[in-house]
Order: C-alpha cells, then sequence, then structure tokens
C-alpha cells in the first residue's frame, strides 16, 4: 500500500473526527442558530471524566461509556443554564457566552486536572496511527466506524421517530412547532445533549493522538467548523463531506509538505470557504418580512 | 462643542494622572502605563463590536502586529516613540484593512469564526520566521526618558505618562468618531443592515472603516505594550489575548468608552490579585495560573446573562444623571425570532 | 354577554407589543358548533387577537376560557394541548417537512399510537388531494392545497376550537370559495367551533354564525352575521364593501 493510500486512509479517520464536530455544529447550529464555540471544551471535559473512569476501573469501555454519558448530561445541562437565556437576543450575546463557556472549561480543566499533557488510551491496536506508517490500523476503522455509526444512528432518529420529527419541527419553525403541542424548549435541550454526545465521542476518538490537555481541543474544533463550514452550517451531511474531504487533503499536506504546514493549510482553507461561499447563505436569514 | 468637551475631560483626567504618577511607586506606574496599553486596545475593540455590530476574536492579533512593528522600527530605523506609535498603529491599520476586506460580507459566527483563525494562525508566522522576528524569545524593546525631563526622571512614570497621553488622545478621538456620521452610520448597520443599506448607507464600507480603526487602536495598544513591557514574543499574543480584550469590552459594557476604561482595569489588576490569592492560600502554580482563566469565562457568561450592559450600563442605571459620558450611545438590541421563550410581548 | 356554554370565551383582553396597545379590553364568546367571524381593517388587532388566543402573546389584563377553563397566559404548547389550534396567517406550513410530517406533527402530543393513526386516517379521507400528496415536500403544495394541509394539521389534535387567521390570503376566489366550503362542512359535520379573522369580510359573512368588527382594538360590533351584513353603514365603514 503506497504513502497515497496510507495517507488517504489516515486523513480519513482524522476526517471524520472532524465531521464528528461539525456534525455537532451543525446540529445545534440548526436548532438554536448558535454556533457553540465551546463544543471542543465540552468534549475535552468529558474526555477527561473518561480518563478518570479509566484509571480507577481499569475499562477502556466504562471511560468511553462514562465519556458519551457525560457529553449528553453536560450538553443538556449547558443548554438549560446558560444558553437559554440568550436564545433570543441578539446573536452576539450568545456568541460570548459560548466562548467564555469554552474558556471556562479550559480554565477549570486546568484547576482539576493540571496543564500537564496526559496520554489517553486508544480502544484498539494503535500501530500505524500516525502517517507514514505501514497500512491501517485497528484503531483507525474504529473511528472511522464509530463516528459513521453515530452520524446514522442520528440520521434515522431523526428521520423515523417521532422525537426526530419534533427536534426537526423545532428547528425548521420553532413557532409553527410550539402551536402543534411541541415543547420546543425540550427539543432544544435534547438537541444540545446529542451535540454533546457527538463531541464527547469525537473526544475520546481523538485524544490518544493529540494527548490530552486543557486547550487539546482547540484546533479540533477549528477545524470541525471548517468542515461545517465546507458543507454548509445547514447541513449534517455536509458537515461529514466536509470532514471527510478536509481530514484527507491536510493529511497529504502533511504527509507531502511537512506537517507544520498543516495549520496554515487549515486556516487557507477556511478563509477560501468563507470568500466562495455566496453571501446567499447568510442572505437568507436576513431578508426582512415587511 | 462636544470635541471641546471631550477634550476638557481628557485634560483634567490627564492631570490627574500626573499627580498620580508622581505619588504612586515605580510599580503602580508601570500598572498604570498597563492599563493605558490595554484601555486603547479595549476602546477599539468595544467600538468594533459595540457600535458596528462585528465580533472579532482576534483583535491580539493586531495587537501583535504593532507590537513587532514597534520593536522593529526602534531596533532597526531607531525612531522616536511617538513616530513610532503612530506608524505602528498604521501598519495595524492596514491589517485590518485586509481583514476587514476579506470579512466584509461575513457576519456572525462566520465573522468571529475567521477573527479566530486570525488570532491561531498569527502568532505562529513569527515562530516560523524567526530570523526577522526573533522567534520564541522575541525581540526587545527600549525605551529611554526624553532629555528634557531631566536624569533622574524614572522610566516607569515616562512610560506611564507616553502611554496615558495616547490613550487619551485615543479615547477623544474615537468619542469624536462615534458621534459623527461615521457612529451613526456604523450604529445604523449595527442595529439593520439591510435598513441601512436601503437607506443609502455603504454598509461594507463601513464595515471596514471599523476593522480599520479598531486595528489600529489595537496595533497602538500593542506597540505602547511593546514599549512598556519592553519585549515582544509571540507567547504573549496568544488566542488568551484576544478573548482578553473581548472580555474587558463586555465586562465594562459594550460600546462604551469608559466601559473600555474599567475593563482594563479589570483586566490589568484581578487576574494579578486572584493569582496572589490563590498563591497565599497555598494553590500550585497551574491551578493559580487556570483561575484567571476560568473567571474570565464565567465573568464572561454572567455579564452577557445578568447585565449585558456591563459595569458603565450597570453605573448609567445607578447614577442616571452623573454617569460620565464618553458620548456614545447604545441602540436597542435586536430581537431574534424567539424559539423557545414564552414572549412578553410578541414580535412583529 | 358570556354564555356558559362557550366553547371560547375571551374576557376584557388588553394586550400589545412594546407601547402600543393592540387589543384594548376585547370580549367575545363562541358557542360550540359555530363560527364567529372577526372582522377590521389592517391593525384592528384581529391577528392580535388569536396570537393572545394561542398564546404567543401574554395578554396585559383579561381572561382566556376554553369549555369553562382558564387558560390565561399559558404558552402556546400549553395552549395547544389545551384545545386551541391555531392555523396562523401566512398557513405556517413547515415547508422542509413531507405532508404526512406536517399531519403527523400535528397529533404527536396525543397518546396512543392507535389515536394518531386514527387521526391521520380521518385527515386524509377528510383531504383526499393530500392523501396523493403524502410523501411529498409541502413545499411543492399550491397555496389552496397547504391550505387544507394546515388545516387538516390543525385538526389532528381533534381541538376545541379552531381559530383561522386570514385563510383567504394569497389564494385565488375560487380557492377561496374552497376554503370556505370546507370550514362551513366542518362546522356542520363535525361540530367544530371556528374564530375566523378575516380581510375578506364578505366570504367571512357568508358562512359564519356571528360577526365581530374591531376598529383600533376594541369591538365596534357583535352581531348575528346576517345582521352585519345587512348593516350597510357598518359594512361601508368598517369593512370596506
Amino acid at each position: 500500500m503506497g504513502q497515497f493510500g496510507e495517507l488517504t486512509l489516515g486523513g480519513i479517520s482524522f476526517g471524520m473526527i472532524y465531521a464528528a464536530i461539525g456534525l455537532a455544529l451543525v446540529l445545534i447550529w440548526r436548532a438554536t442558530r448558535i454556533l457553540n464555540y465551546a463544543q471542543g471544551g465540552m468534549a475535552m471535559l468529558t474526555t477527561y471524566i473518561a480518563l478518570t473512569v479509566i484509571s480507577h476501573t481499569g475499562s477502556y469501555w466504562a471511560g468511553f461509556a462514562v465519556a458519551l454519558a457525560a457529553g449528553l448530561v453536560l450538553g443538556a445541562v449547558i443548554e438549560r443554564v446558560v444558553i437559554r437565556p440568550v436564545e433570543n437576543k441578539p446573536p452576539l450575546n450568545a456568541v460570548i457566552v459560548t466562548i467564555g463557556l469554552l474558556i471556562f472549561l479550559e480554565g477549570l480543566a486546568g484547576i482539576i486536572y493540571g496543564g500537564q499533557f496526559r496520554s489517553f488510551p486508544a480502544a484498539f491496536s494503535i500501530t500505524g496511527l500516525r502517517h507514514g506508517s505501514l497500512g491501517i490500523s485497528s484503531n483507525d476503522v474504529f473511528v472511522a466506524g464509530a463516528v459513521l455509526a453515530a452520524a446514522l444512528v442520528l440520521a434515522v432518529v431523526f428521520r423515523y421517530t417521532s422525537a426526530g420529527l419534533r427536534l426537526r419541527a423545532s428547528a425548521f419553525n420553532a413557532q409553527v412547532a410550539r402551536l402543534l403541542g411541541v415543547r420546543v424548549g425540550r427539543m432544544l435541550t435534547l438537541g444540545w445533549a446529542l451535540a454533546g454526545l457527538i463531541g464527547a465521542l469525537a473526544g475520546v476518538l481523538v485524544s490518544p493522538s493529540t494527548f490530552l490537555f486543557p486547550d487539546s481541543m482547540d484546533s479540533i474544533f477549528v477545524l470541525g467548523f471548517t468542515a461545517a463550514v465546507i458543507g454548509g452550517l445547514d447541513s449534517p451531511a455536509g458537515a461529514v463531506a466536509g470532514g471527510l474531504i478536509l481530514g484527507v487533503v491536510l493529511n497529504y499536506v502533511g504527509g507531502y509538505l511537512g506537517a507544520d504546514l498543516v495549520p496554515l493549510f487549515g486556516l487557507a482553507a477556511l478563509t477560501v470557504v468563507l470568500m466562495v461561499r455566496p453571501s446567499g447563505l447568510f442572505a437568507a436569514t436576513r431578508t426582512r418580512q415587511v | 462643542m462636544t470635541l471641546l468637551r471631550h477634550l476638557a475631560v481628557a485634560v483634567i483626567v490627564g492631570v490627574v494622572i500626573v499627580i498620580l504618577s508622581v505619588r504612586l511607586n515605580a510599580f503602580r506606574d508601570y500598572q498604570i502605563a498597563e492599563v493605558a496599553c490595554y484601555v486603547v486596545a479595549v476602546a477599539g475593540l468595544t467600538v468594533l463590536v459595540g457600535l458596528s455590530g462585528q465580533l472579532s476574536i482576534g483583535n491580539g492579533a493586531f495587537m501583535a502586529i504593532g507590537a513587532y512593528a514597534a520593536a522593529l522600527m526602534t531596533i532597526h530605523l531607531g525612531w522616536p516613540p511617538e513616530a513610532v506609535l503612530v506608524a505602528s498603529a498604521a501598519i495595524a491599520a492596514l491589517g485590518g484593512a485586509v481583514v476587514g476586506v476579506a470579512a466584509a460580507r461575513l457576519h456572525g459566527p462566520y465573522l468571529a469564526g475567521a477573527t479566530l483563525m486570525l488570532a491561531v494562525a498569527l502568532p505562529s508566522i513569527a515562530t516560523k520566521y524567526s530570523g526577522v522576528f526573533g522567534g520564541d524569545q522575541g525581540l526587545s524593546v527600549s525605551l529611554t526618558v526624553p532629555g528634557f525631563l531631566g536624569p533622574s526622571f524614572p522610566l516607569t512614570r515616562w512610560q506611564a505618562w507616553l502611554t496615558c497621553a495616547a490613550a487619551l488622545i485615543t479615547l477623544v478621538l474615537l468619542a469624536n468618531l462615534a458621534r459623527s456620521r461615521v457612529g451613526r452610520g456604523w450604529r445604523a448597520v449595527r442595529d439593520d443592515e439591510v435598513a441601512a443599506e436601503r437607506s443609502g448607507l455603504n454598509v461594507a464600507r463601513l464595515r471596514i472603516l471599523a476593522f480599520v480603526v479598531s486595528a489600529a487602536c489595537a496595533g497602538l495598544g500593542g506597540a505602547l505594550l511593546a514599549v512598556t513591557t519592553s519585549i515582544v514574543s509571540p507567547g504573549a499574543f496568544t488566542l488568551t489575548l484576544s478573548i482578553a480584550l473581548l472580555t474587558g469590552a463586555v465586562l465594562g459594557g459594550l460600546g462604551s468608552l469608559a466601559g473600555a476604561v474599567w475593563g482594563s482595569l479589570v483586566l490589568v489588576f484581578v487576574p494579578t490579585y486572584i493569582t496572589d490569592v490563590a498563591a497565599s492560600h497555598g494553590l500550585s502554580s497551574s491551578t493559580g495560573s487556570n483561575i484567571p482563566v476560568a473567571a474570565y469565562g464565567v465573568v464572561l457568561i454572567v455579564v452577557m446573562l445578568v447585565f449585558p450592559d456591563g459595569i458603565q450600563g450597570a453605573l448609567r442605571r445607578l447614577f442616571k444623571p452623573m454617569t460620565p459620558d464618553a458620548g456614545i450611545l447604545r441602540g436597542a438590541p435586536r430581537r431574534r425570532a424567539s424559539a423557545s421563550e414564552h414572549q412578553e410581548e410578541g414580535s412583529t | 354577554m358570556s354564555e356558559p356554554a362557550a366553547a371560547l370565551a375571551v374576557e376584557e383582553i388588553v394586550a400589545g407589543y412594546g407601547g402600543v396597545l393592540a387589543l384594548q379590553g376585547v370580549s367575545i364568546s363562541v358557542r360550540p358548533a359555530t363560527i364567529t367571524a372577526v372582522l377590521g381593517a389592517n391593525g384592528a388587532g384581529k391577528t392580535t387577537l388569536l396570537r393572545t388566543i394561542s398564546g404567543f402573546v401574554r395578554p396585559r389584563g383579561g381572561r382566556v376560557m376554553v369549555d369553562g377553563r382558564d387558560l390565561t397566559g399559558r404558552r402556546p404548547e400549553d395552549m395547544a394541548r389545551g384545545g386551541v389550534a391555531h392555523v396562523p396567517e401566512g398557513q405556517g406550513v413547515i415547508a422542509e417537512l413531507t405532508v404526512e410530517e406536517n399531519l403527523r406533527l400535528g397529533a404527536l402530543w396525543r397518546r396512543g399510537r392507535a389515536v394518531r393513526a386514527d387521526a391521520l386516517a380521518e385527515a386524509y379521507q377528510r383531504f383526499p388531494v393530500l392523501a396523493g400528496a403524502r410523501r411529498r415536500p409541502a413545499a411543492t403544495l399550491s397555496g389552496g392545497e397547504r391550505q387544507m394541509l394546515v388545516i387538516g394539521r390543525a385538526l389532528m389534535s381533534r381541538p376545541r376550537v379552531l381559530l383561522l387567521d386570514e385563510p383567504s390570503l394569497g389564494l385565488a376566489p375560487r380557492i377561496v370559495t374552497q376554503v370556505m366550503r370546507l370550514t362551513a362542512r366542518l362546522r356542520d359535520d363535525a361540530g367544530l367551533t371556528v374564530l375566523l379573522v378575516e380581510q375578506n369580510a364578505r366570504s367571512a359573512l357568508g358562512i359564519a354564525d356571528k360577526g365581530i368588527v374591531l376598529n383600533l382594538g376594541q369591538v365596534v360590533a357583535a352581531a348575528d352575521a346576517a345582521e352585519l351584513a345587512a348593516d350597510v353603514g357598518l359594512r361601508k365603514h368598517y369593512l370596506g364593501f
């Protein structure tokens, strides 16, 4: 298997992580028109919680499960306590609140766990986790598979269940949904809980590669945001596609051009996408009702 | 008339500062200088965010541009500090123009995301081209007291005077700008961009101008910081700085110049206070250094939730007729279509 | 003049937006299985009235009673579960969902899969055109079909009272007639109680039992529909025909 093939497969693995974060962002964006800058911070915290569980019980899967559960709870609590009051205010308020939340979470993690880099175990064999290796590792397969499974489960939930119908209705037209008896507030909490869940998944999947420290999810968040933007903030499928493309391309850059160019390339990618994206994307939400 | 009033206030404040700087010790003078540096940068940001409605979490990058420009000019060109300061502000303003043009059509999360990328990516340029920029160690900048003040004039006092003079000039200029047609245009764009466009305002130009102004202020603040701390390094201009600026602006009261002052005071005095308290309680240094970070976050959240108008807003409510009026008018916040709230009074 | 048997009773409602009071003491009583038309010029407060009843606007004074129960100040989702179905101005079709999803949404809060399935079957029976389009995105429906959809959707919850806001807006006259006939049939066959807000006073009075005229937030006339239609002076002054 040539370097190209390995880079591609490794890129897919990372790409799925970006896709997961992107998916979480899209979920929240569609439901509340808020971009959750704290998404990475939430994922970081749940991963620390997982690490604590793992070191106490010795079981990876216990930590994995707890992380996902913590993600659900954290997302729900955050929406109810911190986000609900700013859902109807100018968008600026929500941005500042989520940024505040992000740095609070990072500070909190620093206080509780300290700033040193910690290693986080991978679910399966990690030989070959970094690029330039021979073949693809079982962990890579697990990562891609887990995110894919999560995305599919979400898609099924949204499309085929009553809760999913309520979630979609609340996101598309909250006022009409309320007129039909949908408890939109609860749906928003559920949306944030699901986003917290996916974020937590991304956190435990990527931390073996990046090590765990309070700021470790910052760059992942930025790339996840880029993935969501590439796909269009309103499209979950777009976030997944965007994540895959981004992951693969960035892996090529790292493999062929050098690792230190990856952040700059990410910046360039985001810039290009933001330039090219027609302002029509936002013009739609800004048309005035006369 | 407004200009005279602003100048009068500035002069009075200037005299007070001079007196304080003489009575206080060198460290306090240094802190006064620090506050002044932040006031300049925060004021620019509060104008950008509060008046023109554009959120930037990347103004730390403009501070970095100003700081490095100042350092390089001092080292390689040997210009006097006044010239260096103005030139640094101009260079940062140029950067602001570039970013402003690129971001002219971005709103909300897209804009914030783009500026976030800027804040994250720019410092790495200093490390990449370490030959010019001094890499991680950075560059050192020296400031000398001008001859006419006498040989025994303390450096810190001169730093305080220089920075505060720059801050006062900046505040006066911003106050006038805010009251001018440009300021009104900014507020119109902030409140309803579509309506502003329809009523003939050049929205793109106004938005770019706001970026230029805020970048110039940030650049000036960075340059001032360079001559105050005597060193510029990438570590001083991380994303944390950009967020700290935003915290200062929000805490003080978005759109308020007086708020920029309150916010800067908090930014300089509170973290060291907290760290000192933490150290005196025997907390480890990593805990101690993370408490201000967590505190920033809590402040941002609480202020936005509880008193979104910040300190200045609270003061204004408490002392209605007597508030220091920096001349900034704040428009009513726009309402979004309610997603979850039971509306008190409907929406049109 | 409130009767104990009123399906919907609104008493001395005061409501508004910001500093403006759109409703200044409005009282209306709607008997079961009747259509009451609410008429008046633009800005008279008609839509605000419906929005207050359905819970979007919290009244500053007065009461909203459904079947004798005081539901004043409840949130929209609770009003809906309390038996108030509001079809808003502009129809409120959720365009991104399919026809069937829109319909199902109306009954989601009701307990029991059989109950919900029956409601859906009944909707398709009543509106065969919707049955034919069940899997299509609601965005692809014509104006008249959309109106059917939102009425059908509102009926899915087996409401005590149906609030119809300007159903004729944007529809061709032929379709308007269809919609009006449909509404009348619902009253006659299914005993539905309707509060109908309409600019098109003529067609509204054609099917209504009672008529209420609002002007500047106050009731200026309340009488049997036939009487109102016959009162030429009133018609000309407030209703434009």
